[in-house]
């Protein structure tokens, strides 16, 4: 009979182990020697405790824990509105959407006027600006949460992209922004 | 009108939800010492472990809305608490204290100074084993030795598989056997 695997090694050691497998067990040197070196093992990691802190560590903790959250929910808010997730998400959607359409509308010429008007009077353009508009729609209300339920995910590279096409003021304003956090982080 | 530490942890987060800080205090107040130890026990010192409580109390906090009620609040707290520890472990190499309680200096009178001091060894040589294990056999070991956690709960904690649980738990016994196996 084959030995125990490790999933019936575990089940041994907390007395789930199937009766036809228990006779194995009482009948084979090797599986009892590896039992009894996992309990063992078990039994030594049990042995070690988590010392129990000061009596005035608890209520201070709690105390703590409310003024971290009165600090993040205030640096939260120093955040300008078009920093923040519930912005920079659908931005980035509508950024993929014309991605999206620019690689969908057929290619033409550069420096021809003319033929850039034939494109946008392709049969595929008006599908495209439905596709545009119907995409609008879904990610106008998405957050954070839902998207990353979605699998909506950054890749590596937006972050900067979203800096590049940030304006002048845009940017000094995250440059100031990331020195006081960096000022916080080290005080 | 029953104070807030009568209620049960659903109501309180309902409550807390709807912006009620002395409700999710409640709930600080309930669940702190097992995230405490949860944390302690990925790190191994008292300062790393209370920032990693706090830390994962705020996380808690901030995304107490998606909280749907479908596991216990407190294998929620575990699986904040675990991912917080995670990250943390990716980041830092855990400092071991070497002296711990003042239940060790019971020990001493109770045992004697040499007895005591050869479990205090031992004690530090399998924090140092456990430590040393990859991050999901760790994860695994501490849920299900020190919170009694079943195979299942952990995998939701680690979201996994029962199987995968089990196999890391396996695992993690095995490395831990080599390990102190080892030790002079």
């Amino acid at each position: 009979m084959t030995h125990l695997t490790p999933d019936e090694l575990i089940d041994a050691m907390e007395g789930l182990l199937s009766e036809a497998r228990q006779s194995h067990l009482a009948a084979c040197e090797q599986c009892r020697r590896e039992l009894a070196g996992l309990s063992n093992a078990l039994t030594e990691a049990k042995q070690v405790s988590v010392p129990e802190p000061s009596p005035l560590f608890w209520p201070n903790f709690s105390q703590r824990v409310r003024v971290a959250i009165d600090q993040d929910a205030s640096t939260a808010d120093n955040w300008p509105a078009w920093w923040r997730w519930q912005v920079l998400l659908p931005l980035g959607a509508v950024a993929m959407i014309i991605l999206g359409l620019m690689i969908s509308v057929p290619k033409q010429p550069r420096n021809d006027d003319a033929s850039v008007s034939e494109a946008l009077q392709t049969p595929e353009a008006p599908e495209a600006l439905d596709r545009w508009v119907m995409l609008a729609d879904l990610v106008g209300d998405i957050d954070l949460d839902t998207a990353s339920a979605a699998g909506v995910t950054l890749m590596p590279g937006d972050a900067e992209q979203a800096v590049l096409e940030l304006t002048a003021e845009e940017q000094q304003e995250l440059t100031r922004l990331l020195r006081a956090e960096l000022t916080r982080a080290k005080s | 009108m029953r104070p807030l530490t009568e209620l049960d942890d659903s109501v309180l987060v309902s409550a807390a939800v709807a912006g009620n800080r002395e409700a999710f205090d409640v709930l600080v107040e309930r669940h702190r010492r097992t995230v405490y130890q949860v944390c302690y026990r990925f790190v191994n010192n008292h300062e790393d472990a209370s920032d990693l409580a706090q830390d994962a109390f705020v996380r808690a906090w901030k995304g107490l809305k998606n909280f749907k009620g479908q596991s216990a609040l407190s294998t929620w707290l575990y699986r904040i608490a675990v991912n917080v520890c995670l990250n943390r472990m990716s980041a830092k190499t855990p400092a071991i204290e070497a002296i711990e309680s003042t239940d060790h200096f019971e020990d001493v009178r109770i045992e004697g100074a040499q007895h005591a001091m050869i479990r205090e060894e031992r004690a530090v040589a399998v924090r140092k084993a456990i430590a040393s294990l990859p991050k999901k056999q760790r994860a695994t070991l501490i849920l299900r030795t020190y919170h009694d956690m079943s195979h299942q709960q952990i995998a939701d904690v680690l979201g996994s598989s029962e199987g995968a649980v089990k196999a890391n738990f396996f695992h993690a016994l095995v490395n831990l056997k080599k390990i102190l196996g080892s030790e002079p």
